[in-house]
């Protein structure tokens, strides 16, 4: 017997159950949903600021794609807020290809600057070169570079603040992540704050909504692109605890709010309260960092002549 | 009912009846990791199929 899908606000049929798993959402419902508890996100921890200058950070796969439509859609109105999208081309054949170009289908669509930066042309190499023989630690070197790129794009183009489309799945695999590597540094590291003259705020507005919510919304409003997953992901143990993450959420419905309830009450506690003397400048790049040399220097040290002193 | 998978290969399972939930779990899909494609529609995944219905399932890829 087919059950009833309607919406619970109106006559349309439902696409997706609301996080309550009672209540059932059309494409409309699902929007408005979506872009409440977005904005209620950067209420909540005073993520904007009148005057703000926002690079969102487009790599053109769908938490971005859906990141960048849904904060156009709650700015649009805000003439104080400036909003430029910056993609970071890595050079990953076979992948970015494609992205790339969604990316910049995507800003044309909403009339968005789009500031685009390479690993080539910033690092000397792409990341395929940069990666050989060491395709074990791709996520790794990645992450790092991709982190630096952005930093300096976002500088480049006089950027307040990056906001990136890490979504509520995200957030809980990087605590399990963090707790299974020891890494209490990085579980309690909040970047929302940033450092005057030291690093630019990091916002993350879609923290709150789950990837399937973000696919269900682009696929209904015809901005679903199947896309090549990153040929290097495999590597990654993200992975695998996405894998047990999202078997253990079917069974246990609060194991993701868990998890992020715990990193936020860890992060109260005020245990490594970063003490600004201790933050130096890397010899090679002058970025801030906490060593000597900054990760990203490490990393194209020992490759490229420029980051060789 | 046929089912189109992720890699876009399709089988057909003879169940008439089941949320389709219990489709996803049988074929080793988390709910939370997938969209339901039902006849056309993207639907919640506690809908019942039946046997002349579509399912296709889209795998959320991780990134981006
Ligand atoms: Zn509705
Ligand atoms: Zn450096």
């Amino acid at each position: 017997m087919e059950r009833d899908n309607h919406c619970s606000f109106c006559s349309r049929a439902a696409v997706i159950l609301g996080s309550d798993e009672k209540t059932r959402l059309c494409q409309d419902h699902l929007l408005e949903d979506l872009l409440r508890r977005v904005n209620d996100t950067i209420q909540t921890n005073n993520l904007i600021q009148p005057g703000d200058h926002i690079a969102v950070a487009l790599s053109g796969g769908k938490d971005s794609t859906a990141l960048i439509l849904l904060l156009s859609s709650i700015l649009k109105s805000r003439t104080d807020i400036t909003v430029t999208a910056i993609t970071i081309d890595e050079g990953i054949t076979g992948y970015r290809e494609e992205t790339l170009q969604n990316a910049k289908n995507m800003v044309k669509i909403l009339g968005i600057n789009h500031y685009i930066l390479s690993f080539a042309e910033l690092f000397g190499k792409d990341l395929d070169h940069l990666l050989l023989g060491k395709t074990h630690r791709a996520c790794t070197i990645c992450g790092v570079l991709r982190r630096k790129a952005l930093t300096v794009a976002a500088r480049t183009i006089g950027a307040t603040k990056i906001a990136t489309g890490h979504n509520r799945d995200d957030e809980a695999q990087s605590v399990l992540m963090n707790v299974m590597r020891g890494d209490i540094t990085r579980l309690v590291q909040d970047s929302r704050e940033g450092s005057p003259g030291l690093f630019l705020p990091r916002i993350k507005p879609l923290s709150a909504i789950y990837e399937k919510e973000l696919l269900i919304y682009l696929y209904v409003t015809g901005h679903y692109i199947e896309l090549p997953e990153c040929p290097y992901a495999s590597t990654a143990l993200r992975r695998e605890i996405r894998e047990i993450i999202s078997l253990f959420r079917y069974k246990h419905p609060e194991a993701c709010d868990g998890l992020i309830d715990f990193r936020d009450k860890v992060r109260n506690c005020n245990l490594l309260t970063p003490d600004p003397n201790t933050i130096q400048h890397c010899r090679i790049c002058k970025e801030p960092c906490n060593g000597d040399i900054c990760q990203a220097c490490l990393i194209l040290r020992p490759t490229i002549p420029k980051y060789q002193l | 009912m046929q089912i189109i998978l992720p890699d876009k290969s399709s089988r057909i399972i003879s169940k008439d009846n089941v949320p389709i939930r219990e489709i996803l779990l049988d074929l080793g899909f988390a709910p939370s990791g997938v969209i339901v494609i039902k006849n056309g529609s993207v639907v919640p995944d506690d809908l019942i199929a039946g046997d002349d219905d579509e399912i296709r399932i889209i795998k959320i890829a991780h990134g981006g």
